[in-house]
């Protein structure tokens, strides 16, 4: 047989690395769990159509082990732009009168404001549904753990909205972090940056406050509960520890509009063992986004939700596979792109159109929601584990707000 | 901000800056959850797997969605088949979707509205034969124009202009001074001026990107009726109550050279230099479309 000459040194290598490293880091993992094939769909119905339940609608419907068959809101605007999003769904004004007329709801995704989870997880819980609730789970430390208690007693599947842990990059990277890759710990640092306003417009002025309860003091637990929650979780899931304490500050930058919530704040987390994390985060500015990062002594991973690269240390002994990796610049670093079913996106010449997740890693989440249920084994995420990094996003939020050291105790996390 | 391969502008006058801004912010939310669902570079996007899978069996759709294609379906019957959202292997063929051209290619290319079934009922759709595609290209920003105004409107906004890439514009209320908001059709000095107050509109043109058919530089426009690129005229827009039934007519006008016979659309030919008049209006806004100058003297 003659050799493909048309195949440029270029495609070469992309595959020769997409294969080797495949085979090098990933022998039998499939990354990306596929959804489950059944007879019949599993009935959703989702409680909270804002912008983020209608995103997550659009999610439910690529994915056919689901059928969304009731959506639920209190504003009659957001349940009709719902179900204009789930054809043929039945709305209903409260998750109450869901979860009593509703047909077919076997499981309910709930993307309600955060400090109104609680009562529904519970309801949702007690009839009897399996659960799939955003994160962070609640805005107090005690609905937190009310929660994780409902869902232990449960019988059926509770989900929390962690989707690193189930993002297939993220999954990906963390055997690398496993391995002997980044070896050492030195420190860690994260941070989440988009320029929003962080409200939310409301036609009607008497549902101005609802709308905006991210920017009530009463009930929001600001950017370090709303987005650094996932983040932190990212640290939990691939060290397996707990920060002892965590020093925060925080002040408002850009949006003087009459808000005490700040736009812009920054935490350092300590480790027992002298690790620490630094986090920022701002709605002022959006450079370079949101990214988490491990610091180790053989080389640093760098996890962008979509995509993930690795940094090596020069003095770092080479493995083999990353000879010919694929790798993308950034200003003096070269990174070394960790890609998730590699061999066969070098195979269909997908490897030079960019990497990164063809889906959106609520998708994957949602996906493997579905395959807990159907083959009824256990979440990416277990309850207490969603509970454990909303306090800590909570506790967080209450040393921004205090700018003060709080300490993470052991009582604080026990579930 | 930049969605659709395109930049979306949102003019949002007022006082209230900080809920017009989160009006703003939400309407962008909505064009770039529409780009999520619409791209056809997207693997994970609804127009993607209704391309993959839509031959095997139906795709449920949303409800906006399905209505974008039903808008698609009745352009395509009123123009006679000039705009058809079914050219996607064309548009491949012809290399204008970042693949090599190759119009020999062309000749085997499945396409044609009518091989397309959509359920009323279920809100699905379903490809009656394989090989099928469809490119929601000519009409996908118009429509995210739609769904931001929406948006904009529900929070109460009252005054705003909207465009995606200068060429599908969205007028919300009046511009300044109570006067409608003003559109130059194209930069082109006799440019028609349209004035626009809760109408959308959409042009099509064959500048910029082009190709060589059989030595001839033609548009990146296809006629959908022959296969090839459309040789017709320069410029066409439309005036229409929505972004994205404008966007649909402006093409089926360009490809035909013909104005829309619908009581309420308003269409504009430019007809070249060469041509007297060089500008040709048809419709009820015929009265809206003006000089630069400000005389009606384009009516037709």
């Amino acid at each position: 047989m003659e050799p493909n000459l048309n195949l440029d040194r270029r495609s070469f290598l992309l595959s020769a690395s997409g294969g080797l490293a495949a085979v090098a880091i990933l022998p039998e993992l499939g990354f990306a769990t596929p959804a489950p094939r059944l007879a019949d769909p599993i009935g959703v119905g989702v409680i909270g159509v804002g912008r983020h339940g209608r995103a997550l609608l659009d999610e439910l419907q690529k994915i056919e082990s689901f059928k969304v068959a009731a959506v639920c809101d209190t504003e009659p605007a957001r349940l009709s732009g719902g179900q204009r999003r789930a054809a043929g769904a039945e709305g209903f004004a409260t998750h109450q009168e869901m979860l009593d007329k509703a047909k077919g709801v076997q499981a309910v995704v709930i993307a309600t404001p955060t400090h109104l989870h609680k009562e529904i997880a519970l309801d949702c819980l007690s009839a009897g549904k399996h659960v799939f609730c955003e994160a962070p789970l609640a805005a107090t430390v005690e609905d937190c753990k009310a929660i994780a208690a409902a869902a232990a007693k449960a019988s059926t599947i509770f989900q929390p909205g962690l989707y690193a842990r189930s993002n297939p990059v993220y999954k990906l990277a963390r055997t690398f972090f496993k391995s002997d890759s980044v070896l050492e710990l030195i420190a860690m640092r994260a941070q989440d940056y988009k320029k929003q306003s962080w409200r939310f417009p409301s036609s009607d002025p008497a549902r101005d406050n609802a709308a905006n309860w991210r920017l009530d003091p009463a009930v929001s637990i600001g950017l370090a509960g709303e987005l650094g929650t996932h983040q932190f979780d990212v640290f939990q899931y691939y060290t397996g520890r707990y920060a002892k304490g965590v020093r925060g500050d925080g002040s408002i930058r850009l949006h003087n509009d009459g808000r005490t919530i700040a736009d812009t704040i920054h935490c350092d987390f300590h480790y027992a063992d002298g690790v620490m994390l630094s986090y920022s985060a701002s709605i002022c500015n959006s450079y370079e986004g949101r990214y988490e990062v491990f610091h180790g002594s053989n080389a640093a991973i760098k996890l962008a939700w979509s995509h993930g690269w690795m940094f090596k240390e020069a003095d770092s002994p080479t493995q083999g596979w990353e000879v010919y990796a694929n790798r993308q610049q950034f200003h003096n670093d070269e990174g070394i792109t960790l890609i998730a079913d590699a061999t066969k996106l070098a195979s269909q010449g997908k490897l030079k159109e960019g990497i990164g997740l063809p889906f959106t890693p609520a998708y994957y989440a949602l996906v493997d929601f579905a395959g807990s249920i159907a083959d009824k084994k256990p979440p990416a995420c277990s309850a207490a584990e969603g509970a454990r990094a909303s306090i800590i996003g909570i506790l967080a939020d209450q040393a921004v707000v205090g700018r003060k050291e709080i300490d993470i105790t052991e009582d604080a996390l026990k579930i | 901000m930049d969605a659709m391969r395109t930049r979306f502008e949102l003019l949002l006058p007022g006082e209230d800056s900080p809920r017009l801004r989160a009006a703003g912010e939400a309407a962008l939310g909505e064009i770039v959850s529409c780009e999520s669902r619409l791209s056809l570079f997207r693997p994970g996007s609804l127009v993607s797997r209704i391309n993959d899978t839509a031959y095997k069996a139906a795709v449920l759709l949303d409800g906006d969605t399905f209505e974008l294609l039903h808008i698609c379906r009745e352009v395509w019957a009123q123009s006679g088949g000039a705009f058809d959202i079914t050219i996607g292997p064309l548009m491949r063929a012809w290399g204008f979707r970042s693949t090599p051209a190759d119009p020999v290619a062309a000749g085997s290319c499945e396409w044609g509205f009518q091989h397309i079934e959509l359920d009323e009922r279920n809100y699905s759709v379903r490809f009656l034969k394989p090989g099928l595609s469809i490119d929601l290209g000519g009409v996908g920003k118009g429509h995210a124009l739609d769904l931001a105004a929406a948006e904009l409107r529900a929070a109460g906004v009252s005054r705003a202009f909207l465009h995606a890439g200068t060429s599908s514009v969205l007028a919300i209320g009046d511009g300044s001074g109570s006067e409608d908001w003003r559109i130059a059709v194209s930069p082109d000095p006799s440019s028609p001026v349209v004035k626009l107050r809760d109408f959308a509109l959409g042009v099509s043109a064959q500048r910029g990107r082009g190709i060589d058919d059989c030595g001839v530089h033609r548009g990146h426009i296809l006629d959908p009726r022959t296969g090839r690129p459309a040789p017709g005229i320069e410029t066409a827009a439309v005036v229409a109550p929505s972004a994205a039934l404008a966007d649909a007519w402006s093409t089926a006008v360009l490809v035909c050279a013909a104005c829309p016979a619908r009581d309420d659309l308003t269409g504009i030919i430019d007809r070249g230099k060469t041509a007297s008049p060089r500008w040709v209006v048809h419709g009820p806004h015929a009265d809206r479309v003006t000089t630069r100058a400000g005389s009606a003297a384009l009516r037709s």
